[in-house]
């Protein structure tokens, strides 16, 4: 398998994570896209890294030494600090995922994950961070053009009729316009299932989708990355 | 050890109701005692105002003389025990006492007499000016009498403290005998042999309800043991296989693989295997999860034809594809209290298989109901259907049909079906058909059974 080449921005970023082999992977995938990683081993440690500041996102282990993930993100929160938070867990609890949401994380990846998975997760959280104050009403992409407020679509000027999931799928994309989005992403952040459906739900609708967004319009928007997603990018 | 008893509950029980017990019998000795003393004063003083009453009538008809033939009449009297003084200006006229200072009314003194004193209670009275006149008895009686009380006194004390402590003894010995077959149950227990069960006697009390409900713990805890056991045999088991073709495929790898395309394909495959493992591991704990309950404090109450028009629209165009159809009826609002995110998975896992496992061209039917007061929900195909001998096993951990062996699944689908239904209290029920229905009914949240 060819690299998946996600084509973004280099950052730093801060993992915390006590399981050095994990660590060494995560590092390594992270360097791969060129992102610089800061380690730390043990919770209070991984607090004080994050305190320090300088880091575009934060990639942090459930269970620590010394300070359990939970508590080290709920920690920074209580200071006021904004830092994009990506949850990472063997546990593959039921409540696990809505306990890191509500500590202040931004999303929730369980172990062990696929390298595209953990870098789409990556990307799309701490670009979240730079762009939450404004709330868009229009998104554009070429010559495609939603609107958020009236739920209409219209691309080189003539209108799409879509049904409401089929939007919330094209908004989903538009919104991760450039970036790649796994079907793990579309699953949860679409549908809000979280579990891995047998099958082909995502592809099925996704399909649907272009053919309604793409075929027959000259130049694709959505285009398949293979081993990680789907990516909508107006090139 | 022998004197065991003595820290029972029972003992402790029976020796504060000896206290309280004995407390009384004090109580009422005290009171017998005042009141008996009082009647036999009242009765002295009784006697000794008659005998007055007869000296001063003699004394009134013939004067001194027949007031000293009364009281000599009356100290020869019968049984008498008196004691009389008739003195006449400090002089001893007649009686069995010495001169005294006279005092009228009641009256009580001690009077010293050879080897010791005598306690006297008596009226005295002037009969005449300067003739006084005292009639009494000696306190020795009174005093014998109370003292005899006293002794009955305690001798019921003793009685009532003997047979409160030997009544102790036997109720906190009986319930040692119980509390001590609950305990050596308990150890058996732990000793390993989780099909024993605490003794009960069948009376309803209170150590017997105790029992019960030590019992239906333990049933509880063997369930969860057993189903604990059953996973991890289920994985020990099962893991082997994937693991070993896992195995296989890398030896295979590489001894055939000549290009570093070659290796490429090998690996996703490899991948491909590790991550159906790791899958399966994911689903086992989490039916292990639902099963242990704890999921149920975050239920809400929640719109179940909501949910299967969600169910509609997001399997609709996969069953399409499959060439299959995907409709739903349902009437009304039925709220049922339940997690949504487990519901969702209960349904897509019974609309995939019955997706997955069926020819081209069926016909796929979700229905909402409602009967005998529950949520009937019931997703029905016109495929093949499953033989009526094979539903039980359909739900068992990793069983997986004959006819399904070569599609992907570990076989776990209708196992987590069958958690997050009794995580409801929902019962499923398999429907024989033309196809395979499984039906599914939830007790209805309890404001929609006010409403209905």
């Amino acid at each position: 398998m060819a690299p998946v080449r996600f084509l973004v921005a280099p950052v730093k970023i801060l993992l915390v994570e006590d399981d050095h082999e994990t660590s060494a992977h995560i590092v390594y995938a992270l360097n791969g896209e060129g992102h610089e990683v800061a380690v730390c081993h043990d919770g209070q440690k991984g607090l004080e890294t994050a305190r320090a500041g300088g880091h575009a996102a934060l990639i942090v282990d459930r269970m620590l030494p010394g300070l359990d993930g939970l508590s080290l993100v709920r920690q920074l929160r209580a200071e006021g600090n904004p830092i994009p938070v990506l949850f990472l867990t063997t546990m593959s609890g039921l409540n696990d995922r809505v306990e890191g949401l509500q500590a202040g994380g931004d999303d929730y990846l369980v172990k062990p994950f696929a390298f595209p998975e953990l870098l789409a997760r990556v990307h799309a959280i701490s670009r979240r961070g730079a762009a939450q104050d404004s709330e868009p009403v229009r998104l554009r992409a070429a010559d495609l053009e939603i609107d958020l407020i009236r739920r209409t679509v219209h691309r080189g000027g003539r209108p799409i009729e879509l049904q409401a999931q089929e939007f919330r799928l094209l908004e989903y994309l538009m919104r991760n316009m450039g970036r790649v989005v796994t079907r793990t992403m579309l699953l949860e952040h679409v549908w809000d299932l979280h579990f891995d459906p047998r099958t082909n739900i995502v592809e099925t609708h996704m399909s649907r989708l272009r053919g309604k967004v793409d075929r027959g319009h000259g130049g694709e928007l959505i285009h398949t990355v293979r081993g990680a997603g789907y990516t909508l990018r107006a090139d | 050890m022998r004197i065991r008893f003595l820290r029972t509950e029972g003992f402790r029980l029976s020796a504060l109701y000896a206290g309280v017990f004995a407390l009384s019998v004090v109580i009422l000795g005290a009171f017998v005692l005042v009141i008996t003393n009082q009647a036999l004063r009242d009765q002295i003083v009784t006697f000794s105002s008659t005998d007055i009453a007869a000296i001063r009538n003699g004394y009134g008809s013939e004067g001194d003389f027949e007031a000293i033939e009364v009281v000599h009449q009356l100290m020869a009297g019968p049984a008498n025990s008196g004691f009389y003084l008739l003195q006449r200006d400090g002089k001893v006229l007649a009686g069995n006492l010495p001169a005294m200072s006279p005092r009228t009314g009641t009256i009580e003194f001690s009077d010293s007499v050879a080897g010791g004193s005598r306690e006297m209670l008596g009226v005295g009275e002037f009969v005449a000016p300067g003739l006084y006149v005292f009639s009494g008895s000696d306190k020795a009686r009174l005093r014998a009498v109370e003292a005899h009380i006293l002794d009955v006194m305690l001798v019921l004390f003793a009685v009532a403290l003997l047979i409160a402590v030997a009544g102790g003894t036997l109720v906190s010995r009986s319930f040692l005998r119980r509390t001590d077959a609950m305990a050596k149950a308990c150890r058996d227990i732990m000793q390993g042999d989780l099909k024993l069960r605490i003794p009960v006697r069948g009376t309803r009390d209170e150590l017997d309800r105790l029992a019960e409900a030590i019992n239906e713990m333990l049933s509880r805890i063997s369930a969860l043991m057993e189903n604990l056991s059953q996973v991890s045999n289920d994985i020990a088991h099962d893991l082997r296989t994937p693991v070993t073709h896992l195995r296989h495929r890398l030896e295979r790898a590489r001894a055939d693989c000549r290009t570093a395309e070659d290796y490429g394909v090998a690996l996703e495959a490899a991948i491909a295997k590790a991550d159906e493992i790791l899958g399966l591991f994911t689903a086992l704990l989490r039916i292990a999860q639902i099963e242990g309950g704890e999921r149920r404090a975050a239920f809400a109450p929640l719109e179940l034809g909501a949910v299967l028009a969600q169910m509609r629209e997001l399997f609709e165009p996969v069953a399409e594809e499959a060439g299959d159809t995907l409709q739903l009826t349902a009437a009304g609002q039925t709220i049922i209290r339940g997690d949504r995110q487990l519901l969702v998975q209960l349904f897509s896992n019974l609309i995939e298989n019955a997706i997955v496992h069926t020819p081209r061209g069926t016909r796929i039917l979700l229905s909402l109901s409602r009967a005998d007061g529950r949520a009937v929900a019931r997703v029905s195909d016109d495929g093949p259907g499953v033989p009526r001998e094979e539903h039980e096993r359909l739900f068992r951990r990793l069983y997986r049909r004959e006819a399904s062996r070569a599609q992907p699944g570990y076989g776990l689908g209708l196992s987590l079906v069958a958690a997050i239904a009794e995580l409801h209290g929902a019962v499923i029920r398999l429907v024989d058909g033309p196809g395979l229905a499984v039906e599914i009914s939830f007790p209805l949240a309890a404001e929609e059974m006010e409403k209905a």
